[in-house]
């Protein structure tokens, strides 16, 4: 970078997991223009070609050591479709609980290790609850903060009971799962559920029962729970709500107000015989796209998706589905902000255009009355969506933590659907053809694409949550979703944005983000189109 | 009050996310009661913006003592050298690495990543990764063969994909009360007191082992996974079954062949087609002997457990 740059480097803003640079302009305190810098290539597709067909269930997790058990699914699932394997009953819940206890482990760990630590800064003390923030949420030595990151390894137990250890097993195979567990895991595994939940979901974190919660259907509910017992309105869920709109959080990060989702959580009797075709049918919690503008739903396939490359470190043909896509990195991966800054390219659905993953895009979907008529639905918040005006730092967030109760329920699910005696196992023929695997990692949609050719992998591609949120202009210049969040966020002090950190980090994206801000009137515009 | 600093390279966060599941002591418990001063951790970290660079440069200079410095993710060189395939506030994260093991303390690679290179690293390692001091089995790595910290150690490697939170905070604890002069390490600079068992110590398919009953597929409730499905457990360094996992379970336990993932080989075979899960044979003996036995001694062995082996070895074992 140039040195007229660099003293216009103002922040690097850790705390997002990975390595983002984030370059916003800023004019009369409001970002007015944003960009997007994915700043690590590591290769995995390029790792993974004519490497054993299996090699993905040992690489993928590796892609992401925060959401390992959501690539690993994808990896089973993408090679059980093209070795067109049986997957048993007990395999589909194995794999499933596998995924929810990552996702459960994620809620405080990210919430209170993440999140909550900038409703301390200094920025805040004026609000009313700037003290309570401080002696609950401060890093390493706040009350709930402690509590919070060291009981966010407990869920991840039961995964260690199916799959050895958490993070990085690889346990889900095609035909099944590794493992046979006994009645004791099982037993083990629902007192850990239940310590997870007394210790933690109803005293701190909701201060009511689970049961209370679920009566939650609407706004209009959620505010009469907030009012109805001080337990209620002083719980970690309370406080951070009351206090994320008392600093303004519901005011900015909107969006483009248009969602993904893959849908999760294949149903333990509908999906033995998968099949790229039937994924969407076969899901508890339904896929698809939600478009705020004209409040509609529809479902999600993998055939819709393109990756524009124009202002990615790519040198391939731009606009490809990823079956077709060759992964051949540009060399000299100069920072270009009129052409390419990211190793992210710009996933786009082929009518809809960019769309936001994540929580919050799940719980608009499953507000949708689209799909089967057994599929999970909750109107919640899609209700709060709508009532409050579209998306914000506060609503995503919420979204995000909202998921926890129902993720427990599915996890009670699937300890109650063992049937232990039964197999969990069928070894498959392994053979040529085109597989697709998806999940919903916390932070939002993920699928494999395989081909396997003459026994090895001829082409692995993955497109992540944050490529989704992270990714660069498209090729027809549509912003990536978070460089469209960031605009309009308010900037109090520019030596210290923290706004732009909550944006950020409200999409939880997986890579440490770094923030660049500069005066969008005093920064001389050629100089920062010259920032390699 | 030690300062450390723990940084991200060519790294999936994984090495952070199980050191977030110690419990004994725990990633706060170090800094309240070990008094362990965390100047930065990128998923930790509250400094931001100009005082993170101030504290950066502050380290770099010596005017800040940086006490532990660990790295976690590997060291990426591409392309052509430059590093700029991984850069961090607007540098290559490389030379970051070089300033700060220049002043630090002790150094720890936590992870293969930073160990000797790990998964970024396999063939045709394309973001030109090394570890610190290894790249794979060969010495040098990023900083060279003569490379020693401040405290005289050369960088301490905690390996696994992830390493257990219990083997970090453990080398952390024993540098923050002082011990650090006690580690003693191995020819690939692992802690010994955790490096010189292997897999299967404690592995609950001892028996099976012994008496060559193999898990011939995956799901079974009997059997050692060594002899059908690649597990590495006897010929690979690690506590894996002697300090569990999440306080549960371990691979092996579970189900799930060993990879081997302590040693610098990781992944094994580049995985290359027909080596996943399952054990590379010649003429039927495996090609990979537990560690220190010859092929003779393995043939004599194994005829002989089999010849002896009771009735019950063949029937499940890990019933419902």
């Amino acid at each position: 970078m140039s040195a007229a740059v660099q003293t216009l480097d103002i922040s690097p803003v850790g705390r997002v997991e990975g390595d983002l640079d984030i370059r916003v302009d800023i004019e009369n305190g409001v970002v007015v223009n944003a960009w997007a810098q994915a700043e690590m290539f590591r290769g995995f597709e390029v790792i993974l070609r004519d490497k054993d067909p299996q090699a993905g269930l040992v690489v993928t997790p590796r892609a992401c050591g925060i959401c390992g058990a959501s690539h690993l699914t994808c990896a089973a699932w993408a090679l059980d479709t093209a070795f067109k394997s049986e997957v048993p009953r007990n395999a589909i819940l194995a794999r499933n609980l596998g995924q929810i206890t990552e996702s459960l482990q994620s809620l405080p760990r990210h919430h209170y290790g993440l999140f909550m630590i900038d409703y301390t800064h200094k920025n805040y003390s004026k609000s009313r609850y700037y003290e309570e923030a401080v002696r609950r949420w401060s890093p390493f030595t706040g009350t709930n903060y402690e509590h919070g990151v060291t009981i966010s390894g407990r869920p991840v137990e039961i995964y260690a009971l199916l799959g050895g250890q958490w993070p990085h097993s690889s346990y889900m195979v095609p035909g099944g799962v590794m493992c046979a567990p006994t009645l004791t895991d099982v037993t083990r595994a629902w007192a850990i559920l239940e310590h997870f939940r007394r210790n933690w979901i109803e005293p701190m974190w909701l201060g009511c029962s689970l049961e209370r919660y679920e009566e939650i259907r609407s706004y209009d509910d959620f505010l009469a729970w907030l009012d109805e017992k001080p337990e209620h309105a002083n719980s970690d869920l309370g406080m951070f709500w009351r206090m994320s709109l008392d600093i303004g959080l519901d005011k900015y990060g909107k969006g483009h107000g248009k969602f993904v989702t893959w849908g999760y959580l294949p149903h333990e009797d509908k999906y033995s015989k998968p099949t790229i075709e039937s994924r969407n049918r076969s899901l508890r919690m339904k896929s698809g796209v939600y478009v705020g503008e004209t409040d509609t739903h529809a479902l999600m396939e993998e055939r819709f998706i393109r990756e524009d490359i124009d202002r990615a470190w790519y040198d391939e043909k731009s606009g490809q589905h990823p079956f077709d896509r060759v992964t051949k990195p540009i060399q000299q991966n100069d920072m270009d902000h009129d052409g390419r800054y990211s190793w992210s390219t710009a996933v786009r659905h082929e009518d809809n255009g960019r769309l936001e993953a994540g929580a919050l895009a799940r719980q608009l979907v499953n507000g949708g009355s689209h799909g089967e008529d057994w599929q999970h639905t909750d109107p919640l918040v899609l209700d709060m969506y709508r009532k409050l005006g579209g998306a914000s730092v506060a609503l995503r967030h919420f979204a995000r933590m909202h998921e926890g109760v129902k993720l427990y329920r599915e996890a009670e699910h699937c300890l109650r659907e063992f049937r232990l005696n039964d197999p969990w196992y069928v070894k498959p023929t392994e053979r040529d053809g085109q597989g697709w695997g998806a999940t919903e990692a916390i932070r939002g949609a993920l699928c494999h694409w395989i081909e396997v050719e003459n026994g090895k992998i001829k082409n692995y591609q993955i497109i992540a949550p944050t490529t989704w949120n992270v990714g660069p202009r498209s090729d027809s210049g549509e912003l990536g979703p978070i460089e469209e969040a960031l605009i309009g966020t308010p900037i109090a002090d520019t030596s210290d944005p923290v706004e732009v950190g909550h944006v950020a980090r409200s999409y939880d994206s997986c890579l440490v983000c770094t923030v660049h801000a500069h005066d969008a009137k005093t920064g001389e515009e050629l100089a920062r189109f010259r920032t390699a | 009050m030690p300062n450390m600093l723990w940084l991200q390279g060519g790294a999936c966060s994984g090495n952070t996310m199980s050191f977030l599941n110690a419990e004994e002591p725990s990633a706060c418990d170090l800094v309240t009661d070990f008094g362990i001063n965390v100047l930065w951790h990128p998923s930790l970290g509250l400094e931001l913006g100009e005082n993170l660079q101030k504290m950066l440069n502050g380290l770099v200079s010596g005017e800040i003592p940086l006490d532990i410095f660990v790295f976690e993710g590997s060291v990426v060189n591409a392309p052509n050298g430059t590093g700029q395939w991984n850069r961090f506030a607007g540098r290559a994260m490389k030379d970051w690495v070089s300033d700060l093991c220049k002043v630090a303390g002790y150094v720890v690679a936590v992870g293969d990543c930073a160990t000797w290179g790990g998964i970024p690293a396999t063939a045709p390692n394309p973001s030109d990764s090394q570890g610190l001091q290894f790249l794979k089995r060969s010495h040098g790595g990023y900083l060279g063969t003569g490379y020693t910290s401040k405290a005289g150690l050369p960088v301490i490697n905690v390996p696994g994909c992830p390493a257990h939170p219990d083997w970090i905070t453990q080398i952390v604890v024993a540098v923050a009360t002082g011990r650090g002069g006690e580690l003693t390490l191995d020819e690939f600079q692992r802690p010994k007191t955790f490096f010189t068992s292997f897999t299967q110590t404690g592995c609950t398919r001892n028996m099976h082992f012994a008496y060559k009953v193999s898990a011939t597929e995956f799901g079974q409730r009997k059997g050692c996974l060594f002899y059908d499905l690649g597990c590495r457990g006897p010929m690979t360094h690690s506590p894996c079954n002697r300090i569990l996992w999440n306080r549960q379970s371990s691979k092996t336990r579970a189900g799930m062949p060993c990879m081997g993932c302590t040693e610098p080989e990781f992944p094994f075979f580049d995985l290359a087609p027909g080596t996943v899960f399952k054990t590379q044979t010649v003429m039927g003996v495996p090609k990979d002997m537990p560690t220190g036995v010859d092929k003779s001694g393995y043939i004599k062995l194994t005829a002989a457990a089999k010849a002896a082996s009771p009735r019950w070895a063949e029937e499940d074992i890990f019933v419902v």
